[in-house]
C-alpha cells in the first residue's frame, strides 16, 4: 500500500515542473537588497577612511594625497582637496556584512548582486577602484519601503519649515 | 572473555574529524569491545576560531558580524543575543515594529535551522529524499530572507537599538506566501521523516537521554525538550515579543516529549517547526495592526558602553544561546564571553553513547542536532 | 598481522601527455564534465555546498558528481569554511591522497584567505598555504550560483589545459601566496592531553 502511494508521490512529481534554475543560461533574480559585491562611485569618495577603519577585517586599503585648488576668484581663498590614488578593497578577506556601505557619509559605496567574479588566483580578488567602479554599472535601485515603515531621515528633513543658514544671497 | 569465549580486546576506533556523520568536523573517540561502545570520547576544537578574543577587538557593530558566523544555521538568533545584551546595558527600548520584525525573523530563522537538521538526520540514516524536500522549503524562506536582509545566511540585519533597515514593500506579503506554501508542502516532509518505518526502527528507543544527565550537562533546546525538560526561554524568560506570543491563548507553546530518544527528539523539531510557523504568522498579522514607524534608533557616531557586565541569554533553536559582556567603557567590550547551545549538547555525548552499537552511534549523533562552529566558537 | 599491500598512486599516462590535439580535446572534455567531488566541508560555507548539491541549484547538471566515497576517488576538493591550525593536517592529508590531475576550488572568505577569521590565534590564513587551489571563489558565504559560476570557470582551465608530468609538478612548489605549501607532517602536532 505504502508502495502505491509512493509511486503516486513519484508520479505526482513528475509531471510537475521543476524548481530547478538552470543558472548559466538563466540569469538569477536576486533581490537588489542581494550582497555580491561592493561598487565604488569614485566622485562621491572623499577618502574620508571611515569604511577603512570600520571595515570588520580591514580589507578596504585607501591612499589619498591633498591637492590644492587655486582660488576660483582673483582674491578668493584657495583650497584643499583629497585626491584618491587608491581604493582597493580585498574581496578574498571581505566578509560582506555591509558596515563599509552604511558607515559612508558621502554615498560612494552600493552593494550590487552580481557574484560572477571566481578567479584563479587570488590576487585578482583584490579588486582597485577601477574594477570596483565598473560594478557601479550592476548596482540596482534600492527597493521602496514598506507601508508602514517611517520615513527617511533626507525626506523627513526636508518636509521641516526651512531654517536661516546664516548665509546671505542666495 | 567475549561470546564463545574468544578473546576480544579494546578497539579505538576515530570517527572524524573529517567524516559525513558528524557534519563538520567533529571528532569522537570510540573505545569499542565488539560492536559495542564501551567509552565515547568527543574530540573539539577543530573549529575553534577563537571567536571570543576577536571580539574584544571590534566594536559592538563589527561584532554582529562575527556573531552570526558560529552557529550558521541559525545567523539571526546569534545577532539577536548580543544586541540585546548591549541594548540592555545602555539601557536602550527597541521601537515595537522594530522588536515585532526580529521576532518575526527569528522564527524564520528557527524555521530555516530546523528544517536543515530535518534534512541532514535522515540523510544519515540513509534515507536521502527528505533532504530535498527541506532544502525546497528552505530555498523559499531564505528567498524572502535576502529580499530583507541582503544575505542568505548571514544577515548582518540587526543593529543595536533595532534593525539595519525597514523591510521592503511587499515584503510581508511575500512571507505569507512563502509561510503558505511551505506549510502547505510540509506534511510530504514530515511523512517522510516520521512516517518512514526505517527511520522509526532506527530511533525508537535508541539513545535515551534522561532530564536529570540533561540538567546536570547543561543540554537545553529541543534535546532537553524531549526528554521531558520543560525549559524554553521563549516563555519562562520572555525577550523580544514573546510575552505576548507565549502568553496563554497565544499561539506559542513549548514543545516536550518524555521519552528522551532519537524519535523523540525529531518529533520535537517536527512539531516546533509548525509553532514557529504559527508563530512567525502571529507576528505578521500583529505587524499589520501596528502603526507607522522606525527600525531604529540614532546611535551615537561612536557607540561606548557604559561600565558593567551583563549576561543576555535567547532561546536558539538549538538552545540557549548566551553573551556574557564585560564592558570598561570602551567603544570595544572588554571581554565578552559566548555559551553555545551545541557545546554542551555534545558534551553529553560521552555519557549517552557507552552500551549502544556502533551503527546506532550514527543515529545518536545525527539527532543530537548540533553545529560544529556552535560547538568549538 | 597481515603484510601491507603495495598499491601506487594512479598515475598519468603517456597518452594524456603527448597526445595531440584532437585527442586531448577528447580526454578535456571528458575530465570537464565529469569531476567526482569530495566536499571538504568545514563551516558556514559547506551548508551552500548542500544547497547547490540540491534540486533548485543541482550541480550535477554540469557534470559535478558529488558521491566521491572519498578523496581517493576524487577528481575536484571543494574546501568550503574557515580551515584551522588543527584541521590542517588533515586536509593536506586527504588531498595527498587524491589521484592527479586533481583539482582544488577555494570556497569562501574563510578558506581564500582566514576571511573574517584572519586575525584569529588559530585560523590557517587560507588553504593555499596547505594545497594548491585552482579557483577561489569569494564571497561569506558564496551564493550557490557563485559556486556553479567557480566550477564552469574551472571547466574552461581543464578544457584548455595539457597535463604532462610537468605541468602537475608546477602546480605543487610553492606559489605566490605562502613562501611553501606544507606537507601534512610538517603540520601535525599532537594532541594535548588532559590536564
Amino acid at each position: 500500500m505504502s508502495l502505491v502511494k509512493g509511486l503516486v508521490t513519484t508520479m505526482r512529481t513528475a509531471f510537475r515542473r521543476t524548481t530547478t534554475k538552470e543558472y548559466p543560461d538563466v540569469r538569477p533574480e536576486l533581490p537588489p537588497r542581494s550582497r555580491g559585491v561592493i561598487a565604488l562611485l569614485e566622485e562621491n569618495c572623499t577618502s574620508c577612511m571611515l569604511c577603512a577603519r570600520e571595515c570588520p577585517d580591514w580589507c578596504i586599503y585607501i591612499d589619498s594625497h591633498k591637492e590644492t585648488i587655486p582660488a576660483a576668484t582673483p582674491g578668493g581663498r584657495e583650497r584643499q582637496r583629497n585626491v584618491l590614488d587608491r581604493f582597493d578593497i580585498d574581496f578574498s578577506l571581505c566578509m560582506y556584512c555591509g558596515i563599509c556601505i552604511e558607515v559612508c557619509p558621502f554615498d560612494a559605496l552600493f552593494w550590487s548582486p552580481q557574484f560572477e567574479y571566481a578567479e584563479f588566483d587570488v590576487r585578482d580578488l583584490l579588486h582597485d577602484k577601477e574594477r570596483l567602479g565598473v560594478w557601479m554599472g550592476t548596482v540596482p535601485p534600492p527597493p521602496a519601503l514598506d507601508v508602514k515603515a517611517a520615513e527617511p531621515a533626507e525626506i523627513a528633513a526636508a518636509r521641516r519649515p526651512p531654517r536661516g543658514t546664516g548665509l546671505v544671497g542666495p | 572473555m567475549g561470546v564463545g569465549g574468544l578473546a576480544t580486546s579494546d578497539m579505538v576506533l576515530n570517527i572524524g574529524p573529517q567524516h559525513p556523520a558528524t557534519h563538520g568536523v567533529l571528532r569522537l573517540k570510540i573505545v569499542l569491545d565488539g560492536e559495542r561502545i564501551v567509552s565515547a570520547d568527543p574530540v573539539i576544537g577543530y573549529m575553534h576560531r577563537g571567536v571570543d578574543k576577536l571580539f574584544e577587538v571590534r566594536d559592538y557593530r563589527q561584532i554582529i558580524a562575527l556573531t552570526n558566523r558560529h552557529d550558521w544555521l541559525a545567523a539571526f538568533g546569534n545577532e539577536l543575543g548580543i544586541v540585546l545584551a548591549v541594548e540592555s546595558m545602555l539601557g536602550m527600548e527597541v521601537p515595537e515594529r522594530a522588536v515585532w520584525l526580529r521576532t518575526l525573523l527569528a522564527e524564520l530563522n528557527r524555521v530555516l535551522s530546523h528544517l536543515m537538521f530535518l534534512g541532514s538526520y535522515p540523510l544519515e540514516l540513509g534515507a536521502i529524499t527528505p533532504v530535498f524536500y527541506a532544502f525546497r522549503e528552505r530555498e523559499e524562506i531564505q528567498a524572502v530572507m535576502e529580499e530583507a536582509t541582503g544575505g542568505r545566511m548571514h544577515y548582518m540585519f540587526n543593529r543595536v537599538g533595532g534593525l539595519r533597515e525597514d523591510v521592503p514593500a511587499g515584503w510581508t506579503g511575500r512571507v505569507r506566501e512563502a509561510l503558505t506554501a511551505v506549510r502547505r508542502r510540509l506534511p510530504d516532509l514530515f511523512s517522510l521523516v516520521s512516517g518512514n518505518d526505517i527511520v522509526i526502527a532506527r530511533t525508537r528507543g535508541v539513545g535515551v537521554l534522561d532530564a536529570a544527565t540533561c540538567a546536570a550537562y547543561g543540554v537545553t533546546g529541543p534535546i532537553a525538550r524531549a526528554s521531558g525538560l520543560d525549559l524554553d526561554l521563549r516563555r519562562d524568560q520572555p525577550y523580544l515579543a514573546y510575552a505576548e506570543l507565549f502568553a496563554p491563548g497565544g499561539p506559542g507553546r513549548v514543545v516536550t516529549r518524555s521519552a528522551g530518544d532519537c524519535m523523540a527528539r525529531l518529533e520535537v523539531l517536527l512539531e516546533q517547526l509548525e509553532v514557529s510557523l504559527d508563530l512567525a504568522q502571529a507576528c505578521l498579522d500583529r505587524l499589520e495592526t501596528l502603526p507607522a514607524g522606525p527600525v531604529n534608533q540614532r546611535l551615537p557616531k561612536v557607540l561606548k558602553v557604559p561600565e558593567g557586565e551583563h549576561y543576555a541569554v535567547t532561546e536558539n533553536p538549538l538552545g540557549f544561546n548566551g553573551y556574557l559582556v564585560v564592558s570598561r567603557g570602551e567603544k570595544t567590550p572588554w571581554r565578552c564571553k559566548l555559551r553555545s547551545a551545541s557545546f554542551s549538547n555534545v558534551q553529553v555525548l560521552s555519557e549517552m553513547l557507552p552500551g549502544h552499537l556502533v551503527s546506532d552511534m550514527v543515529a545518536i549523533l545525527g539527532s543530537m542536532f548540533f553545529v560544529v562552529g556552535d560547538v568549538d566558537k | 598481522m597481515s603484510t601491507p599491500v603495495n598499491l601506487p598512486m594512479p598515475t598519468l599516462g603517456p597518452v594524456t601527455a603527448y597526445a595531440p590535439a584532437p585527442i586531448r580535446v577528447v580526454l578535456n572534455w571528458g575530465r570537464r564534465y565529469s569531476l567526482w567531488v569530495f566536499n571538504f566541508g568545514l563551516a558556514c560555507c559547506a551548508i551552500e555546498f548542500i544547497a547547490t548539491s540540491m534540486g533548485r541549484y543541482d550541480f550535477m547538471r554540469l557534470g559535478v558528481i558529488p558521491f566521491a566515497p572519498g578523496p581517493r576517488q576524487a577528481d575536484l576538493m571543494v574546501v568550503s569554511g574557515t580551515l584551522t591550525d588543527k584541521m590542517a593536517p588533515a586536509i593536506r592529508r586527504l588531498y595527498d591522497q587524491m589521484p592527479e590531475p586533481k583539482y582544488v576550488i577555494s570556497f569562501g572568505s574563510c578558506s581564500n584567505s582566514g576571511g573574517p577569521y584572519w586575525d584569529s590565534y588559530s585560523v590557517t590564513k587560507g588553504v593555499d598555504q596547505l594545497i594548491p587551489v585552482d579557483v577561489y571563489v569569494p564571497g561569506c558565504p558564496p551564493r550557490p550560483e557563485a559556486l556553479l559560476q567557480g566550477i564552469i570557470t574551472l571547466q574552461e582551465k581543464i578544457a584548455a589545459e595539457r597535463i604532462t608530468k610537468d605541468s602537475i609538478a608546477a602546480k605543487q612548489p610553492a606559489r605566490y601566496a605562502a613562501t611553501r605549501t606544507a606537507s601534512a607532517a610538517e603540520v601535525t602536532r599532537p594532541l594535548l592531553q588532559r590536564p
